[in-house]
């Protein structure tokens, strides 16, 4: 047997290989070895354009393609280095200051390492994510150099060095070749002109600083760099003070405010055998120190109580927790706590004596816990917790603003750093810890910060600015706030996506002759009486209608819904660019679109009296509204005429108009009735949520007034064909694709989130709410009446909206059809079809339905089953923020539309608390919370009746508070010191009705 | 724009999260490792930064193949040996035979043929996960079958009758291209044995730099994927014959854009004839030495 030994003399490669082994734990627990090979080599490009030898071996792509070379040959020069420099930031400056790279003043020609970008992809996906982000934009001028496989970078770790060490090393080497190379090539090119730039390591490692220093090769640590630059202060507050404050502290040896977190391998041998849990960390919006996690394990979610338990956990966050001993177990709270009321005036910068509990939140818990003690009756306690670890941050960027308290008035003035709170909007995420040299400028001002870290030894989490968006409540940095805060993507459309748009422009039009290949396999509707029926001012018309009778004596219905994904084709920048913004966001004032204007309200956009691409669903439907069979295709439709809903409704009820179009409406009307009460007969629900609309004055956009929504019957026609289109296309697309169908669901809601509401009726108002089935729901929602008071069976629905699951979307291959039951419309299958234009959901499910029709191949990622869950979750979360982000510029006008007024209304009680109570008023559709010590100065005496649901109250004020009573309240508007908001304030006038006479 | 419907489908869509009870709204959400890996050492890449510098995850081009290193006759005992190495992908084979069967009728060539056999055997640390694969595992009879039919076609099996070839494969180590390296092997040991062939039958992988799914028309061809590269991208295995175009294997189980399959072919038949080179200075050193101990 001859020896397998390979001899490497005789391998041209050999010297060129290298292997990496890496460790890696899996999901299941295991342990694998990876080993790997390299290929070392020597025509990894310098990418400066500087240099001429590189791109005579630089790599071509398939296509004998050259990427151009990124790095500048003349870049920016600082007062350091005035002939121009290249930068190379190693790991932990991208991660403590990836904004400060962002900019747009500064840090251009940048050298991101191979290194660098593996190492920080591991500690941090989402910057990860930017990072690539940036070195995809051209202007900016970022390169990633691959320095681990190029022969004369590549490091091989020491005997006994650490992996940061040998990554240190690394980059260390690089910026040393690129020093030496860019000195030869520039000599090498001969011309004396140009000036060799210096290449400078970023790294705040004080360490790596000095082996740099040793090594002789230019490094400077960010802030020594950021000091250099023009605009020094404002860059200089957006480097984590994460480092610097952990050397300050290491010196004083602070002590521990919390318990330390469990190793990770504790907390997975825990989760796995079930001692602990794991789950999404939610903070109470009555409570901030009051928090749950819901966890497979319990059909209830644990409360997690106070600041220790805690354990610096932030809203959103991923949490490993622990449940406490039975004797510890208690209810939610009664009683509202509100961090602005309890932790006035800290000082920011204290630091030494801090408490994690101050005395007062001590003492406001002690209370609570006395008060369920009390009464054992009917109150179960419920299981606490407390959090041993955290798995994963969700940390995002807040908008908030400065608490002026907390900035030190004598150095306002002055460009000295000091330590500010930030408050952010949402009142879930505790107070942000900011050290800023322009605490001055930035009072008054909404401002994004992040939240860097959170140490043991510190009461708040520690964060930075990112940028000023804007004086308090000014239209512009509300909304660009508002934006922000659920991370609508509002930028203008790249140019990439622009290029999608058909050449054509606004002279688009359906082509004249009918060979033509978008005529290919499109049905002729134009000679049909179709008409839209559409919210007042509306541009991006989705959807149109028509009916006919038919000789048989029944009716064909067409509901003909713009063709968006004629002009979106998969995978293009402009669909990758909709699938990422999931949805168009309304607001007050202002639309986000996911699609380009020109599309959306031209191209696409079904406007009357002209051709326009459809995707059409029609139906043969009996008088009695049975469906005897329907049929999908693409088509050319000619809208006749866009009517408002009101417009429809004066036409329908005008006995004197006897048009076509008129017919088909009240055709269409009558079905509509019937469907509806099919509908009903199922089991759906007819649900409430306040809904009001803020008139703007039309030439400021200030807002004057605010109405509540009027119900037409036009509304429910549009609605239930509607509705109809989707459950029919959900069943064909499902039965064309079993596995990949995009469809939406709507989860039956557990018992337990009714049990509160029902209890809440049966002691209250001695009714009864069944809810073992939507149907018994629904019929029991109905018998939900009082006589005297019209408006309390729509008090009862909107607290039973608020007990019920979200709607979502999946891929039918997820699921097993039970599940796909949408519980609220009472239908076994659902999906999104008749708006295109502004949700992406439905140009999927166009695509699917275009395939199950033959009408073209089915494009490859919406046939992928892993692709299309990633769609649903993204749609699926912004679909959620867009209904916030609208509910939250509705209340933001609201509040400015009573601003400097004052008036009184009738509201209903929704919430009783031990020091408050929450009022509904329905002419605003505004909700809001009134305080013991709103009621009174000195604040009332009070007893709190839990089982009742009664709060009484003696001394300055005597009045008795129930749930569901109607009250008169004053409304005015205040601005809320705790989160800058303008909002409505209400004050208790009287309980019961508005004065006659008055 | 937004009718009545979204607006009644929406009352679902949960509480109003300012004020929702703060009970809900929560998924339970597994663990997930790699956002804080246990270990230190960063893991690699994936395979979507190839845009990034036209590099792969192991620094190689598109167009180029890994390491290959091969010997003949590693192994006296057997008629015809060989080892081979395809990167990180190490197999042995050896073959036994043509050897007449026994009885008639047990085996051994129906008639006037020799039959070939081809029997794998995958070694349970061969592969990250360390298992063990059950004796009549699918994916190894298939590649079984593929390799016997193949070289049933180019050995010249007519002047064996009644004989049977037995081709033995060892996997000792396994990152990606496994079936185009035991293809090689075979060829390898084959020769070593000295049953006369028409040519050789060398073989390779050819995939493409992104995923069926990413659906992107830029796409490079790539050749001779590792494991990595076969986890998340399309590819197919390729043989020919010799320095002809002539495909004599061609195995395919990914999906891929039928556009993008053209460029796939083209590298890999490419790289078959650069796997014949190095396969062929292998066999002519082997005859170098043999000559050389002859003459002492
Ligand atoms: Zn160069």
């Amino acid at each position: 047997m001859t020896s397998l030994k390979r001899s490497l003399a005789s391998d041209p490669y050999a010297s060129n290989i290298s292997s990496k082994v890496y460790v890696r734990s899996t999901k299941s627990g295991k342990v694998q070895k990876i080993v790997r090979e390299l290929y070392l080599r020597q025509d990894i490009p310098c990418s400066s354009k500087l240099c001429t030898t590189c791109i005579k071996t630089a790599p071509r792509d398939a296509s004998g393609n050259l990427p151009p070379f990124v790095l500048s040959e003349k870049p920016a020069g600082t007062k350091k280095y005035p002939q121009g420099h290249y930068l190379i930031p190693d790991t932990n400056a991208l991660l403590n200051a990836l904004d400060l790279f962002e900019q747009t003043s500064a840090f251009y020609d940048v050298i991101i390492l191979q290194t660098v970008l593996e190492e920080l992809r591991n500690r941090s996906l989402p910057l990860y994510n930017r990072l690539i982000g940036l070195t995809k934009s051209e202007d900016k001028r970022f390169y990633v150099f691959f320095n681990d496989f190029r022969l004369e970078t590549y490091v091989v770790r020491d005997v006994g060095e650490s992996i940061n060490d040998r990554n240190d090393r690394a980059v260390r080497r690089a910026v040393k070749w690129y020093t030496e190379h860019l000195t030869q090539a520039v000599k090498g090119a001969g011309t004396k002109a140009a000036k060799i730039p210096a290449v400078v390591m970023l790294s705040d490692d004080k360490e790596n600083l000095k082996k740099a220093k040793k090594d002789g090769i230019d490094a400077c640590s960010l802030k020594n760099y950021v000091e250099g630059l023009e605009n020094a202060d404002q860059l200089l507050d957006m480097i984590s003070v994460v480092k610097e404050g952990r050397e300050l502290r290491d010196a004083k040896t602070a002590e521990a405010l919390y318990e330390e977190y469990f190793s990770v391998s504790k907390m997975m041998t825990g989760v796995k055998n079930g001692t602990l849990h794991q789950g999404i960390f939610n903070v109470s919006p009555y409570n901030y120190l009051e928090g749950s996690i819901k966890v497979p394990a319990f059909d209830k979610s644990l409360l997690i109580l106070g600041r220790e338990n805690i354990n610096r956990s932030v809203q959103g966050d991923v949490v490993v927790v622990e449940v406490l001993p039975r004797d510890q177990w208690k209810e939610p709270s009664t009683k509202i706590i509100e961090e602005e009321t309890m932790n006035k005036d800290e000082n920011a910068d204290a630091e030494e004596g801090e408490a994690v509990v101050t005395e007062r939140e001590r003492k406001a818990l002690q209370e609570e816990v006395k008060k369920v003690h009390s009464k054992s009756s009917e109150g179960r306690p419920q299981p606490t917790a407390r959090v041993v670890g955290v798995v994963k941050r969700n940390w995002r960027q807040y908008v908030g603003h400065v608490d002026e308290s907390s900035v030190s008035q004598s150095i306002k003035e002055s460009r000295k750093q000091q330590t500010v709170f930030l408050i952010p909007m949402d009142k879930r995420i505790p107070k942000i810890r900011v050290r800023t040299r322009q605490a001055g400028e930035i009072i008054g001002k909404r401002v994004l910060v992040t939240i860097d870290s959170w140490d043991r030894d510190s009461r708040y989490p520690v964060g930075h600015f990112v940028r000023s968006l804007g004086d308090l409540e000014t239209k512009g940095a509300e909304t660009e706030a508002l934006l922000l805060e659920y991370d609508v993507q509002y930028r203008p459309f790249p140019k990439a996506v622009l290029d999608c748009l058909p050449t054509e422009g606004h002279d688009w039009k359906v082509p004249a002759n009918t060979d033509d290949p978008g005529w290919k396999d499109r049905r002729d509707l134009r000679g049909l009486q179709i008409c839209s029926i559409d919210p007042i001012g509306c541009q991006d018309i989705d959807d149109a209608l028509h009916a006919r009778p038919l000789p048989n004596g029944n009716f064909e219905v067409g509901v003909h819904i713009a063709d968006v994904s004629h002009f979106v084709k998969p995978n293009n920048a402009m669909d990758a660019e909709a699938s990422i913004r999931g949805t168009t966001v309304y607001l007050v004032d202002k639309r986000i679109d996911m699609l380009p204007m020109l599309l959306g309200t031209d191209l696409c956009s079904l406007k009357p009296y002209v051709e326009r691409y459809a995707f059409s669903a029609i139906w043969e439907i009996t008088p009695e509204a049975e469906i005897v069979k329907s049929d999908f295709t693409k088509s050319v439709i000619k809208s006749r005429e866009a009517f408002s809903y009101e417009q429809a409704q004066i036409r329908v009820d005008d006995a004197s108009q006897q048009d076509e179009l008129t017919q088909a409406m009240r055709t269409l009307l009558m079905l509509s009735k019937k469907f509806k009460q099919k509908r009903m007969d199922a089991g759906a629900l007819s649900l409430s949520s306040p809904e009001v609309r803020v008139e703007m004055e039309s030439e400021t956009s200030d807002p004057i007034d605010v109405k509540t929504k009027k119900h037409l019957a036009t509304m429910s026609l549009v609605e239930e064909f509607m509705l109809l289109a989707n459950t029919s296309v959900a069943a064909k697309i499902y039965e064309a694709f079993p596995q990949t169908a995009i469809l939406r669901r709507h989860g039956a809601p557990p018992k337990t989130n009714f049990e509160e509401l029902a209890n809440q009726l049966k002691v209250k108002r001695g009714l009864e709410l069944r809810t073992s089935s939507s149907k018994e729901l629904a019929d029991s929602l109905d018998s939900c009446v009082d006589p005297g008071e019209p408006f309390f069976n729509t008090l009862v629905r909107i607290m039973a909206t608020r007990c019920m699951m979200s709607a979502e979307y999946f891929c039918s291959g997820t699921q097993a059809y039970p599940e796909f039951r949408h519980y609220g419309l009472a239908s076994e299958i659902y999906t999104h079809f008749t708006s295109p234009i502004r949700r992406y959901a439905d140009l999927v499910a166009h695509r699917q339905l275009a395939a199950a029709i033959d009408y073209e191949p089915l494009a490859a990622s919406v046939r992928s089953k892993g692709k299309l869950e990633l769609v649903c979750k993204n749609i699926n979360v912004r679909h959620r923020n867009a209904q916030q982000a609208g509910r939250a510029s509705i209340e933001y006008y609201v509040g400015q539309a009573l601003k400097g007024r004052i008036v009184e209304e009738e509201g209903f009680v929704m919430k009783v608390f031990s020091n408050g109570f929450v009022v509904f008023v329905p002419r605003f559709g505004i909700e809001s919370l009134i305080r013991l010590r709103d009621l009174a100065e000195p604040e009332p005496e009070s007893v709190f009746d839990a089982e009742e649901y009664v709060l009484r109250t003696s001394g300055s004020r005597v009045v008795e508070v129930g749930l569901f009573d109607k009250v008169v309240v004053r409304i005015s508007d205040v601005k809320e010191e705790s989160t800058g908001k303008r909002k409505v304030k209400l004050e208790l006038v009287k309980v019961g009705e508005v004065d006659t006479h008055e | 724009m937004r009718h009545g419907e979204e607006h009644r489908e929406n009352n679902f869509a949960g509480p109003n999260p300012a004020k929702a009870l703060p009970h809900q709204n929560t998924t339970p959400q597994h663990y997930n490792t790699t956002q804080q890996p246990p270990h230190t050492i960063p893991m690699p890449l994936d395979t979507s930064t190839y845009s990034l510098a036209l590099l792969r995850l192991d620094g190689r081009r598109w167009n180029e193949l890994r390491r290959l290193t091969a010997q003949i006759s590693t192994q006296a005992s057997a008629d015809g040996s060989s080892y081979l190495e395809m990167g990180n992908t190490k197999v042995i084979c050896t073959v036994t035979g043509p050897a007449e069967a026994k009885m008639t009728g047990t085996g051994g060539g129906a008639g006037d043929k020799a039959l070939v056999t081809v029997a794998i055997s995958i070694a349970g640390f061969s592969g990250v996960d360390r298992k063990r694969r059950a004796r009549n595992d699918k994916r190894v009879s298939e590649m079984q079958t593929t390799i016997a039919e193949a070289f049933c076609e180019t050995l010249f099996t007519h002047l064996y009758p009644h004989s049977t070839i037995a081709i033995s494969l060892h996997v000792l180590s396994q990152d990606g291209s496994l079936l185009a390296a035991c293809l090689n092997a075979c060829t390898l040991a084959l020769i070593d044995a000295g049953i006369p062939m028409r040519d050789y039958i060398c073989a390779c992988t050819a995939g493409s730099t992104s995923s069926y799914s990413s659906n992107d028309e830029q796409a490079d061809p790539l050749l001779d994927l590792n494991t990595m590269e076969e986890q998340e991208l399309p590819f197919l295995t390729v043989a020919t014959l010799g320095l002809s175009d002539n495909v004599s294997v061609l195995v395919m189980e990914t999906r891929v854009q039928v556009g993008r399959l053209e460029g796939m072919l083209a590298v890999g038949v490419d790289g078959c004839k650069q796997v014949r080179e190095i396969l062929d200075n292998v066999v002519r050193k082997r005859g170098v030495k043999i000559l050389e101990g002859s003459q002492l």
